[in-house]
């Protein structure tokens, strides 16, 4: 197996003083499934971000498929960000676009600003578009506004913009955070389609462990910018555990995937939740 | 209340240890702002004794006393351009001529002005300091100024008059695009340079979506606002409906001015409820 990622002795400062990667190496092999774990805190965003350079390592190296990604400069670097997708805890869409010119936007880094201005996306992009949001079930909502969409559905919005760059491999920051637990499993399930059927390497930050054993071929704990766990999700034990999370730590579990009858948005839930709590009826529409 | 906390040996927290009526502080406050008041009233010296209520009332009753004649060609040498209706057409046209001039130059400049887009390196953060900076300045010469001095350099009429409005709305509209992009959702800025996008389709695809509707808001207020401050540029030779009211006001011709302020009250009211209309569609 050939490593598509690695990071070398990677460091990164931030303008405060906090260490949030603190010397990490690691190599990822082509069609893993590595769930990073840890704390709030922790560098497991700093650490997936480092691999794109959305911001800057302080010092050490990223290799990308055998480019330096941290030499890279310009163009280059564009060049090496499409070829690795990226979802994020807050879906990050445009939230006034509609979802189909979301999932276009994927396509960016293959076409030149003056053709992002002057020219409509081309009949190969639409129909890349439509495919990538029929894979993840939501083609029939493609022309609603994005923040008409529920937050299970706007990360899938997210997984499809992802894909429309071909990745070879995916980040994936806290994809679920947001999301209830029934919607958190479908999202995984997704992310987990895509790694096994595109063979596209995944490296997703995760809180749940549970979610972790259940999906990751491979866990890495971050503990204060360490590596303080690298193994299979089942060798964690509750030895493990507490050296990752601490001692005063109890591991909960996010709801199995059947518990949750209907898939529901967090805002959905809190506001039933509410509804129920004070016997006055639902609560007023937000808008 | 404070019991509680004596009781267990705690500190007695600020509120409870003060009746306000009492508080020094506040009294102090209330004190010093009245001395202001007291010292203020004396050094501008306000003296009505110069009034004469008879002239008043005699002045104010000829305001009221329209005359018409403005509103037609008064000899064969004016055009309707001349008339008062004519010319608040124009002293219009000011208003929103100087609104596009500002936003052409605003537009921009607003983009250099915002720490968001500017933060990258530490020549864009000298550029974002010194765009904000000019618009700082510029904004706080008040328009008559800006115009007196441009009636000066341009002479006197409606160039000196646009370019003066123009001027200091630069300075306020750059201000309020530049704080409209950096209040944007930083989220899909950052997903869509994931991509692999370069500088320019980031800024097109993720932050001009976000910033359109304030872009329009703003422009649409600060029309409403030069509509308004048009009729005045005349009194300092910024052409427009003013120069006939400053005009009127020296010849004592109060029955034309009383005309000329009606129909500017009558105009801006009228901008006002448009533009609240069409802000309220938009937003």
């Amino acid at each position: 197996m050939t490593a598509v990622l690695s990071l070398r002795n990677l460091v990164k400062v931030y303008p405060s003083g906090t260490r949030a990667i603190d010397d990490v190496s690691l190599d990822i092999h082509r069609g893993e499934f590595v769930v990073l774990i840890g704390l709030s805190g922790s560098g497991k965003s700093s650490l997936l971000r480092c691999i794109n350079r959305l911001i800057e390592p302080t010092a050490g190296q990223v290799i990308f498929d055998g480019v330096d990604v941290t030499r890279a400069r310009g163009a280059d670097l564009r060049r090496i960000r499409r070829r690795i997708g990226m979802i994020f805890q807050q879906f990050n869409l445009v939230r006034r676009a509609s979802v189909v010119s979301n999932t276009l936007a994927g396509r960016l880094g293959y076409r030149s600003s003056w053709r992002t201005i002057a020219s409509r996306p081309s009949p190969e992009d639409i129909a890349a578009a439509f495919e990538n949001l029929g894979r993840v079930g939501i083609a029939d909502k493609a022309f609603a506004r994005a923040d008409a969409l529920s937050g299970g559905q706007q990360q899938r919005v997210g997984i499809a913009r992802a894909l429309m760059q071909r990745p070879e491999l995916m980040l994936a920051d806290e994809p679920v955070a947001s999301l209830d637990p029934a919607t958190s499993h479908s999202v995984m399930k997704y992310l987990e389609e895509i790694n096994k059927k595109d063979g596209i390497t995944v490296v997703c930050s995760l809180h749940f462990l549970s979610l972790a054993r259940r999906y990751g071929t491979r866990v890495v704990a971050l503990k204060a910018g360490r590596v303080a766990f690298d193994g299979r999700p089942e060798e964690i034990d509750e030895r493990r555990f507490k050296e990752i999370y601490g001692e005063d730590a109890i591991e909960v579990e996010i709801g199995p995937e059947r518990s949750v009858p209907q898939p529901m948005s967090a805002t959905e839930a809190a506001l039933i939740a509410m509804a129920e709590d004070t016997g006055h009826g639902p609560p007023p529409e937000i808008r | 209340m404070a019991e509680y906390f004596t009781a267990r040996g705690l500190p007695v927290p600020r509120e409870l240890r003060q009746n306000p009526l009492t508080d020094w502080r506040r009294l102090t406050l209330i004190a010093a702002a009245l001395i202001v008041f007291v010292i203020g009233l004396r050094v501008t010296n306000l003296d009505l004794s110069r009034a004469n209520p008879e002239y008043s009332a005699q002045l104010l009753r000829q305001l009221f006393q329209w005359d018409l004649t403005i509103l037609t060609p008064r000899n064969d040498f004016e055009t309707f351009w001349d008339t008062a209706e004519g010319l608040m057409v124009v002293t219009i046209f000011l208003g929103i001529i100087a609104t596009v001039f500002s936003v052409v130059v605003a537009l921009p400049l607003s983009f250099l002005g915002a720490r968001n887009i500017m933060s990258g390196n530490r020549v864009t953060a000298a550029v974002y300091v010194f765009i904000r900076l000019l618009f700082t300045v510029v904004r706080s010469i008040d328009v008559l100024i800006v115009v007196i001095v441009s009636a000066v350099l341009l002479g006197i009429g409606n160039a000196a008059g646009v370019i003066g409005l123009a001027f200091h709305n630069v300075g306020v509209l750059g201000k309020l695009y530049s704080e409209a992009i950096e209040g944007i959702d930083p989220g899909p800025l950052e997903a869509i340079t994931a991509t692999g996008a370069n500088r320019f389709q980031v800024i097109w695809t993720a932050v001009l979506p976000q910033i359109v509707n304030p872009y329009i808001s703003f422009t649409i207020y600060r029309l409403d606002t030069n509509v308004r401050l048009a009729p005045i540029l005349g009194l300092v030779g910024g052409g427009g409906i003013g120069i006939l009211l400053f005009q009127s006001i020296n010849l004592l011709q109060y029955g034309a001015a009383g005309l000329i302020i009606f129909m500017i009250v009558i105009t801006v009211a009228a901008m006002d409820f448009a533009s609240a209309q069409i802000r309220r569609r938009l937003v």
